[in-house]
């Protein structure tokens, strides 16, 4: 075997199927991970916050080709015009459900179930060759896709990405997609809906400006010193959601409203995301620990194709791929950030092929 | 996509090459010309300004540009006197808009992974893509640069008739007498042809210019194009010296290829402009004064006019006739006359179809034209 995921999500499809686009045989590849679905743990979230329609676009799919997207594919399937003059002017949002169809066509035509590997990943090792995997290998380039670490709780309260109904009295803490998408989902479930945010949102179509989905704002990110590319960071990971009518009509109502602390006597949701940075992977955790890896703050500092530099060379390959490579790719938590990794990874192996 | 300026630059130059193969297809020296000016146009338009200007450009923002580039090469193209028929150049411009829309979100992110995130930076294969038509654009502007006809500079007053019989370009003085042309390729620009049966006459020749040139006192025929496929731009025809004469006449002109007719100024003949069997676009001239029709389109062509200004003709301003298919667009006809009392078809009619013609008319301008737009023996109009 020459390459290893270690994860098993929606990141680890992504880049098994541009693995597998750029030629490299199922037999050659293993997935380790704890479930064989990789949507499984993406849809229990989306399916907590009632998500219908994703934030991303047209592109937002797993398969290895942006080309065709799903405005595409939708618009054949329908026989309609209007995915298609939607996503032209950046309006196409296509529906969860379509996208985890795609997902699930994405999975049984790349052989993802013939590589998959039921065991979780808890130590990986510097070897002759490449790397183990608790043991197992060598593989000479592995991808760490784990994921979000966990989820960001508060005491005494539900975390949106649990399954959850609503009160009549709702407060809602949090500022970013997920707690939007949750005000409107307690509103129509009729409840009276308290936002608690320690600061306004961000309006912005994705996650972060779009120019750095491409090299044109990428490269300037690069090149920006340690010290400013955490500061970067930081401002991105700022909560956002999406601009236009959809979002904020259904807030024009009595039923709705801000406060700084959550009322006493109310549900409270928590739509505060995800634990940030390696350290609550412990995973990243070992890896740091063991090879003295260099962070700068909560992040692992990698080179701009997402590789561990300490522990890649003319042989072997360590790339981090979902939020653990935000160093490399600022939305690397998106699909589109996946991608990236995926397509630096196939890369770096038909290099040294 | 946010494009870099080496991806945009990259992803243009390849995505011209479905225009340019159709130019080479074509086989005609114009073609390659106004592929390398949409070239140049754009790329132009990228480093100086798209790039600055658009960090981000949505799709939909394509169509904006394509009518801002279209709206510069199209006079560049005229100014450079590059002779593209109007609708095959308008076709070699879609396509060449189309087809850097398919190539942006169809070909180069079907074949090049990370085309979006490289900036629209197409990889290696696109760059040698983008090398070959740069090199394939700029050898055609040389070849064309090469073989181009010889320049004759006419000074003073020549007497004629002059017979053209190979491929050149006739710039400036006065012609007596006529001038014939019996040879493709030729060009004749800012000249004044005095007398004549016919002031120019051209026979059996294809790709032939007429560039600000003013014919008067001629006998005939100002124009007289037989057999031919003409472009005629910034022309006049005045004082024609007898009643029975005709500004421009393009007859029998099927077999070559289209022929254009624009920005002519005809006064006093006895019809402006008249085509027979042709197809021809007669577009922006100003036709004043003649005595039987101010344009004609007639015996089976399949013409366009549109833009053209027709004033005080007697009887017809602008007629489809004799089984024609006519585009009639956006003309201006004022103070069509009445031509006697015993003819209905010669009754002021601005715009007329006539004899088994096919006319689809629309956004015409018809003032104190008492005859109004009618359809006479068995014809139609179509309004749209």
């Amino acid at each position: 075997m020459r390459c290893a995921i270690a994860g098993s999500g929606v990141a680890a499809l992504a880049a098994y199927a541009t693995l597998r686009h750029g030629g490299v045989p199922a037999e050659e590849i293993a997935v380790f991970g704890t479930d064989d679905d990789p949507t499984a743990q993406w849809r229990g979230r989306a399916e907590a916050i009632r998500q219908r329609r994703m934030r991303s676009e047209s592109d937002g799919h797993l398969a290895p080709a942006s080309f065709p997207g799903l405005a595409v594919r939708e618009a054949a399937r329908r026989g309609s015009l209007r995915p298609l003059i939607q996503s032209v002017a950046d309006r196409y949002h296509p529906t969860v459900e379509d996208f985890l169809a795609h997902a699930s066509e994405v999975r049984s035509r790349s052989g993802w179930d013939r590589s998959f590997v039921a065991h979780r990943v808890e130590r990986i090792r510097a070897v002759d060759g490449g790397f183990e995997l608790d043991g197992e290998g060598p593989f000479a380039h592995v991808l760490v896709a784990t994921g979000h670490p966990g989820l960001a709780r508060m005491p005494g309260t539900v975390h949106a990405y649990e399954p959850h109904e609503y009160a009549s009295r709702v407060a809602i803490v949090g500022a970013g997609m997920a707690a939007a998408t949750e005000w409107l989902n307690a509103l129509d479930a009729g409840a009276e809906v308290i936002s608690v945010r320690r600061r306004e949102p961000v309006r912005r179509p994705l996650n972060v400006p779009r120019p750095f989905f491409s090299k044109r704002g990428l490269s300037g990110y690069h090149a920006l010193s340690n010290e400013r590319r955490a500061a970067k960071l930081r401002e991105l990971a700022a909560p956002s959601f999406p601009p236009g009518p959809a979002w904020d009509k259904p807030l024009e109502t009595e039923r709705f409203r801000v406060e700084p602390e959550p009322p006493d006597g109310c549900q409270v949701i928590a739509a505060t995301g995800f634990l940030k940075g390696y350290r609550h992977d412990p995973l990243l955790a070992d890896l740091v620990e063991e090879y003295e890896l260099t962070t700068h703050g909560r992040w692992i500092v990698l080179d701009p194709d997402s590789t561990v530099p300490a522990l890649t060379d003319d042989t072997r390959t360590l790339a981090l791929s979902g939020v653990a490579a935000q160093w490399a790719f600022p939305a690397a938590d998106t699909i589109a950030g996946a991608k990236y990794t995926a397509h630096a990874f196939l890369r770096r192996l038909c290099r040294t092929r | 996509m946010s494009y870099t300026l080496t991806g945009r630059i990259q992803s243009r130059i390849v995505a011209t090459l479905p225009a340019l193969l159709l130019a080479l297809a074509l086989h005609r020296w114009w073609a390659i010309e106004l592929v390398a000016l949409m070239l140049a146009v754009g790329l132009v338009l990228d480093v100086v300004v798209y790039h600055r200007a658009l960090p981000y450009q949505p799709a939909w923002v394509a169509v904006p540009l394509g009518a801002l580039e279209l709206a510069i090469v199209y006079p560049s193209m005229r100014y450079l006197g590059i002779m593209a028929p109007l609708r095959l150049a308008l076709l070699l411009y879609a396509v060449a808009w189309l087809s850097a829309q398919v190539f942006a979100h169809a070909v180069f992110p079907r074949l090049q992974l990370e085309y979006a995130e490289a900036g629209g930076e197409p990889g290696r294969a696109g760059v040698l893509t983008a090398a070959a038509v740069a090199v394939t654009v700029v050898g055609g502007l040389g070849a064309a640069y090469a073989v181009r006809p010889p320049t004759i500079h006419l000074h003073g007053t020549v007497q004629g008739p002059l017979v053209i019989r190979h491929a050149e370009t006739l710039v400036g003085g006065v012609v007596q007498g006529g001038i014939r042309i019996r040879a493709n390729h030729v060009t004749l620009r800012n000249v004044t042809i005095v007398g004549g049966e016919y002031g120019v006459d051209i026979e059996h020749a294809q790709h032939v210019m007429l560039d600000h040139v003013r014919v008067l006192h001629f006998a005939l025929d100002a124009v007289r194009a037989l057999d031919a496929g003409v472009m005629i731009d910034n022309c006049s025809v005045t004082a024609p010296a007898g009643p029975f004469t005709t500004g421009i006449l393009i007859s029998y002109s099927m077999g070559r290829p289209m022929s254009m007719v624009s920005h002519c100024t005809v006064v006093g003949v006895r019809e402006g402009i008249s085509t027979h069997s042709s197809m021809v676009d007669v577009m922006d001239n100003h036709v004043v004064g003649t005595t039987v029709r101010g344009i004609s389109l007639s015996e089976m062509s399949m013409d366009m006019a549109s833009g053209n200004q027709v004033e005080s003709a007697r009887g017809i301003g602008i007629i489809c006739m004799d089984h024609s298919l006519c585009d009639i667009k956006h003309n201006t006809i004022t103070g069509a006359q009445v031509d006697g009392n015993s003819d209905p078809s010669r009754h002021g009619v601005a715009i007329e179809a006539y004899f088994y013609a096919n006319a689809t008319v629309a956004h015409n301008t018809v003032i104190a034209s008492p005859g109004g737009v009618q359809a006479f023996d068995n014809s139609t109009i179509a309004r749209n």
